[in-house]
């Protein structure tokens, strides 16, 4: 009984020692990182989500995209994150700042979506992007045969038309397969177009200064060198 | 340490209530073996010359790959002390240039599909059409400025819309477009001359256009 | 000490010093009786209801259409479900359970006030639930082993600090002045976690933190439920009932001391390697990668102290239960821990990090580890609370037999899958989709696995019931073994 003090002390300083490594010094050496402006661009950046978007962001933690997607790009010559196309760069903690949960994810059933929003664009003149993720989310298969995504089509409605077909509907992006009976229409909720719209919004293009911390490759012969040593291994 | 009667009074209390239930206890209590205890067999040598290891390698790892205890590093072998400017822009051989198309399809590939085949009826192919081979000069408009409207391609009417990747769209530079363009004339069995940069370039200044074109404006085009 | 002799004295005229000792832990198991089976009824009521979400879920990874169409049984709600269920239902619920028991045998402390105790631990019954229909229902928080919505924790909380306290008091009132290496473990586990929840509660939901400094305290804080909450009880659990069942003391008190202050450093540090490659300084990840590394440190220390007690006696794993189980999860924690300091170094990592691989060992670690110790020490808790024997001793064969294969079917299965995943992942040549195409096969036999467990756990949960409802039998009773043997442990109270 009277060694209990002491053990007590141990078992009280083991997790204060990772308390103020992990969570405090990071805290204090990063946690208030802060936007970088871009004088030529007059914008701050990394930019606020759109209203419509940090709605989207609710949707996508209620309905737990986060355990198959992840959203964090690791660098070049760590996994093959930027030869698939999910990223120009690796991601860096200034990306996340304006976003009051992060969904880093920590699972690839499905690829990478820190991104996503360069690889489905909504133009001024097409819709493609929008599209695409309406077809997906409705059921996956339509777009991507196989996958073991699963659908979505409870943010669809399928309702009578009354008067003139809405504007919204995505009736017509459907397969025949999919078409709902004669006189009736598919239409987004509100939920699956405010998701669609943070879909869009997930890219970081802009270069941070800290982006260009990554080790260069020293001069092409010492590469050499270091190739061969590689392979010797 | 007995300091606690009452407590012990309370016991004594429980235990002569119920006599029946004593009988019991005793019967799967009796045949338990005694409360663990302790050996003190002395620790082995190895295990100490082991610990030490462990916690040497570890030190020399952590001092590796500290990125200069930098919380702006991300990359475990960027140094900032010994940190020099990148090299300049570099000329790209045309396997490289393919290597960079293919990486820039993955964004094609989610319509037209890896394989390059498209979806049947959604759409279309790339593999074996006629508009990818044959008059590159429709093909890179489409890409500049996208494509609205039915288009027949190997026997087949498709009606979709194809995204812009030019100025009004995806913004990608001439080295994109034509290193992507590069990339679908000369996979999946197709073989066709590369595309360049400073074609993608000419055309773009020619056209200066914003909107998608149709499959009959391209006609046009020979 | 005049008191029990006493006491003992008056149960039997032929009272021994061992006699007296035994009259008083039966003292000690009837006063945890009320809140330990209320615990263990519940824990095994989550399992069940855990097992059907992860079978669903399960099902959902190779055929995406399965349920397809109800929004509260989508994949990232009941795959979440799961997991509440199974961490804060099934397993806290066992461990609050086997540490109370343990904690009140060995300090030799009457537990008292078991009312209030009671009320705690229906308060954490009830905010797991209602944790959990706020999953469902779409409040999850999507922070990994964090999801129940704000307005649950509170009351878990409350009840945490309840049932904690109890433990404490029971170990600084008990009558042992020896601290046992068990009594370190759980002592350690009652104090680390509500730090541990509590920072991780303020900084994440109540005034998060900015950016990515969220991820290293969700990591900081999950990684350390496995290794400071669970790993500790199932390790107190283990030091426990390998000499109890087996009759003789533990190998070495310094391999003892040892293994609880390295884990008790190092693990606490490793959590952070979950975001390797990721958007948070690589100092951090060095860190966490060197920790992990250093965790084979107490793993092979606690597996050599707990193997040198075996030696010799391997013989009674035919006839225990609880041993059996024991064992199989000391076995287990020893291949799990190994395997994650592998998956900590980087070039590893690289491959098995984001992929089904991952969720192989953390089954390895919860299920195959700490769930089968759970399982070991509820044979052997139950029958001295309830002071009944196990009705059926075929069931409990089921049970292990379907567990043990299932588990090791479902990590052998899972983890083959995921490094294909992982190869073919880090490799752009590859489609994505095609990988995903190339692991469903994996996820399919996963699912076979599953059930088999799912087997398992029906007979537990029917024996478990079956022995609530039995009569109570006059007289000497013999314990269920697996089959009668020379080592059955009637022949201990002859000594």
């Amino acid at each position: 009984m009277n060694r209990a003090p002491l053990i007590f002390l141990g078992i009280f300083f083991a997790l204060a020692f990772s308390w103020t490594g992990i969570v405090l010094v990071n805290q204090i050496s990063y946690g208030d990182l802060t936007p970088v402006y871009d004088e030529n661009d007059g914008i701050a950046y990394p930019q606020a989500l759109p209203g419509i978007a940090q709605q989207g962001r609710l949707v996508y933690q209620d309905l737990g995209c986060v355990y198959c997607h992840t959203q964090q790009v690791r660098r070049p010559g760590f996994g093959a994150d930027i030869e698939r196309g999910w990223g120009e760069r690796q991601s860096v903690a200034r990306d996340y700042i304006r976003e009051p949960r992060v969904f880093l994810g920590s699972m690839r059933t499905g690829p990478d979506l820190r991104n996503v929003g360069t690889r489905y664009v909504d133009t001024p003149t097409s819709k493609a992007g929008s599209e695409w993720h309406h077809r997906h989310l409705y059921d996956p298969q339509i777009t991507s045969p196989g996958s073991n995504m699963p659908p979505f089509k409870f943010l669809y409605e399928t309702r009578k038309i009354v008067g003139e077909p809405s504007v919204n509907a995505i009736t017509h992006l459907l397969p025949e397969q999919y078409q709902p009976e004669a006189g009736y229409e598919v239409v987004p909720t509100k939920r699956a177009e405010s998701l669609v719209a943070y879909l869009l919004s997930l890219k970081d293009t802009y270069a941070y200064p800290e982006t260009n911390n990554v080790y260069v490759e020293p001069a092409p012969e010492e590469t050499k060198a270091a190739g061969q040593k590689e392979e010797s291994k | 340490m007995s300091q606690q009667p009452p407590e012990n009074k309370q016991s004594m209390e429980q235990a002569g209530a119920s006599d029946e239930s004593i009988q019991k206890v005793h019967s799967i209590l009796l045949r338990e073996k005694p409360e663990p205890s302790e050996g003190y067999k002395p620790m082995p040598l190895f295990l100490l010359g082991f610990i030490s290891t462990m916690i040497f390698i570890c030190s020399i790892y952590l001092v590796h790959y500290r990125g200069g205890f930098d919380p702006l590093v991300y990359d475990e072998r960027f140094d900032p002390a010994k940190a020099a400017g990148a090299g300049g822009p570099v000329e790209l051989t045309p396997e490289q240039i393919v290597a960079m198309g293919k990486k820039l399809y993955n964004t094609c590939a989610t319509c037209h599909q890896p394989n390059g085949q498209g979806l049947p009826g959604v759409y279309p192919p790339l593999a074996g059409s006629e508009w990818v081979l044959e008059n590159d000069q429709r093909l890179i408009r489409v890409l500049l400025d996208g494509l609205n409207g039915p288009i027949e391609v190997k026997g087949n009417t498709y009606n979709g819309a194809m995204p812009a990747f030019g100025a009004a769209g995806y913004k990608w530079n001439d080295e994109k477009i034509a290193a992507v363009l590069t990339y679908i004339r000369q996979e999946w069995g197709n073989a066709a001359e590369p595309i360049t940069a400073a074609h993608v370039k000419e055309i773009r200044e020619v056209d200066n256009r914003t909107k998608p074109w149709t499959a009959e404006e391209l006609a046009a085009f020979e | 000490m005049a008191n029990p002799s006493s006491l003992a004295a008056s149960l039997s005229p032929e009272a021994s010093p061992d006699l007296v000792k035994r009259a008083e832990l039966s003292e000690i198991d009837a006063s945890t009786k009320a809140p330990a089976i209320f615990l263990l009824g519940s824990s095994v009521l989550w399992l069940l209801l855990g097992t059907v979400f992860a079978l669903i879920a399960s099902f959902k990874m190779h055929s995406p259409n399965f349920l397809g169409d109800y929004e509260w049984l989508t994949f990232g709600r009941i795959r979440t479900a799961h997991l509440n269920a199974v961490v804060y239902g099934w397993s806290v619920n066992a461990s609050f359970a086997v540490a109370i028991w343990l904690m009140a045998r060995l300090a030799r402390g009457v537990l008292r006030h078991t009312g209030l105790l009671f009320t705690a631990t229906v308060f954490w019954n009830l905010g797991v639930t209602i944790g959990i229909a706020g999953i469902l229902l779409g409040d999850s928080t999507s922070i990994e082993w964090l999801e129940f919505p704000p307005y649950a924790t509170p009351l878990l909380f409350v009840a945490y600090a309840l049932i904690g306290a109890w433990a404490i008091i029971t170990f600084r009132f008990g009558k042992s002045n020896h601290i046992y290496v068990s009594q370190w473990y759980i002592l350690a586990a009652l104090f680390w976690f509500p730090w541990l929840y509590s920072v991780a509660q303020i900084m994440m939901i109540f005034s998060p933190a900015r950016g990515t400094v969220q991820s290293l305290v969700n990591w900081w804080f999950a990684h350390n439920v496995l290794g400071l909450w669970f790993t500790p009880i199932g390790l107190a659990a283990v030091y426990y009932f390998l000499p109890k069942v087996l009759g003789k003391p533990i190998h070495s008190y310094y391999l003892s001391v040892l293994g609880f202050w390295s884990l008790a450093i190092f693990y606490n540090w490793a959590g952070v390697h979950h975001l390797i490659g990721g958007p948070v300084p690589v100092w951090v990840q060095s860190a966490g990668i060197a920790a992990s590394f250093m965790m084979v440190v107490p793993v092979v220390v606690t597996a050599i102290n707990h193997h040198m007690t075996m030696v010799g006696s391997f013989g009674a794993l035919k006839t225990s239960p609880t041993l059996r189980f024991i064992v199989f999860g000391a076995v287990s924690y020893t291949l799990a821990s190994l395997q994650g300091s592998s998956m900590a170094l980087r070039s590893w990592n690289e491959v098995t990090h984001f992929t089904h691989y991952t969720v192989g060992h953390s089954h390895l670690g919860m299920y195959a580890f700490f769930t089968m110790v759970m399982f070991g020490a509820i044979y052997y808790i139950l029958p001295r609370i309830l002071l009944k024997e196990w009705p059926s001793a075929p069931l409990i064969s089921v049970h292990f037999w379907t567990t043990a294969v299932g588990v090791i079917f479902y990590v052998v299965a899972i983890s083959v899958g995921g490094l294909k995943q992982g190869f073919e992942m880090n490799n752009a040549d590859i489609p994505f989709i095609e990988t995903v195409k190339n692991t469903i096969i994996y996820l399919e036999l996963r699912s076979y696995a599953g059930v088999l467990m799912t087997v398992g756990h029906i007979a537990f949960a029917v024996n478990f019931t079956w022995m609530l409802a039995k009569r109570r039998k006059a007289g000497a009773t013999a314990p269920t073994l697996f089959r009668t043997g020379p080592e059955i442990e009637l022949e201990a109270s002859a000594r």
